[in-house]
């Protein structure tokens, strides 16, 4: 069943995900650092306010998946931002995350020698997230 | 009149500059990521500040790219490719990602046996990662991929 986008039970769903893939746990071996994804307002799309993913990830592990104010995702030691409809061409496919950064189309804050070392990693969370059926607040 | 001696702060050394008043992404992010490289880890210092080369970076299913001119403890980052290279790297983002996992073995040789490096080696036979240049300056080749590795 399809879940709101960004919202609780989108987190529940891409925990689970992320913590289903086998390819995952291996390629984030080691990783101890938290994420914060910032989905920027984009009234015209039907979503009206910014909010912040915030993924608590340990050890190939997702301990925690949050959604809340994006102030709680900017305090994270990673963070990646982009207006809603960046991350819902993620989500659909439509951008590969790696090529979105470096174009700029996702803006990412934090060690960027650590992140390079696990973009095996960053791919998966990227496909575990087109895995999770969304409703789309602009396609309603 | 008696004047106060000012004491100049010692200035931190510029290792990485941008040679356009804004940077794409593409260079923002291959400049960071060596300059926190060579302050990160001293054994990379040592490459960085030997190498004198113009690395010219391509990724194709972005179209855009970037010149690396390594000049002995410097490094200018150009939007875009730029004349006289001596070496030119094309390849596709995630490939271009792999080259940064490469790890450096024994002699400071990239190691291609591993998963990363047969995934590249693999690549390079292919032709879907393209050096140009490269058998005249395997040895610069070598130094770009250590300084650029952050394995």
């Amino acid at each position: 069943m399809a879940v709101k986008a960004f919202s609780s039970e989108w987190a529940s769903a891409f925990k689970d995900e992320v913590n289903r893939s086998s390819t995952y746990k291996s390629a984030a071996k080691g990783w101890k650092w938290t994420v914060g994804l910032v989905v920027e307002a984009e009234p015209d799309k039907q979503f009206p306010e910014a909010k912040g993913v915030v993924m608590d990830l340990f050890d190939g592990e997702a301990r925690d998946v949050t959604v809340g104010p994006a102030s709680d995702a900017q305090k994270c030691d990673f963070v990646i931002t982009a207006p809603y409809s960046r991350w819902k061409e993620v989500a659909t496919k439509q951008l590969d995350a790696t090529k979105g950064m470096l174009q700029g189309k996702l803006k990412l804050k934090g060690d960027l020698p650590t992140i390079v070392r696990y973009t095996k990693a960053s791919q998966e969370m990227t496909e575990c997230t087109t895995r999770v059926p969304v409703e789309w607040p602009d396609e309603k | 009149m008696a004047r106060r001696k000012v004491k100049a702060e010692p200035q931190q050394p510029v290792l990485v500059d941008y040679a356009d008043g804004e940077p794409s992404a593409f260079a923002s992010m291959l400049g960071g990521l060596i300059q926190a490289n060579v302050e990160g880890r001293p054994e990379k210092q040592k490459d960085f500040e030997a190498l004198v080369a113009r690395v010219g970076i391509w990724v194709n299913d972005i179209n855009e790219g970037v010149t690396l001119d390594f000049k002995s403890g410097k490094l200018t980052v150009h939007n875009g490719l730029k004349p006289h290279r001596t070496i030119t790297i094309r390849a596709d983002a995630e490939t271009v990602m792999s080259l940064s996992n490469l790890k450096v073995g024994l002699l400071g040789m990239p190691i291609y046996y591993d998963e990363v490096g047969r995934e590249v080696a693999g690549k390079l036979l292919r032709g879907k990662l393209q050096i140009d240049g490269l058998l005249p300056n395997i040895l610069t080749l070598n130094a770009v991929t250590r300084i650029f590795s952050v394995q």
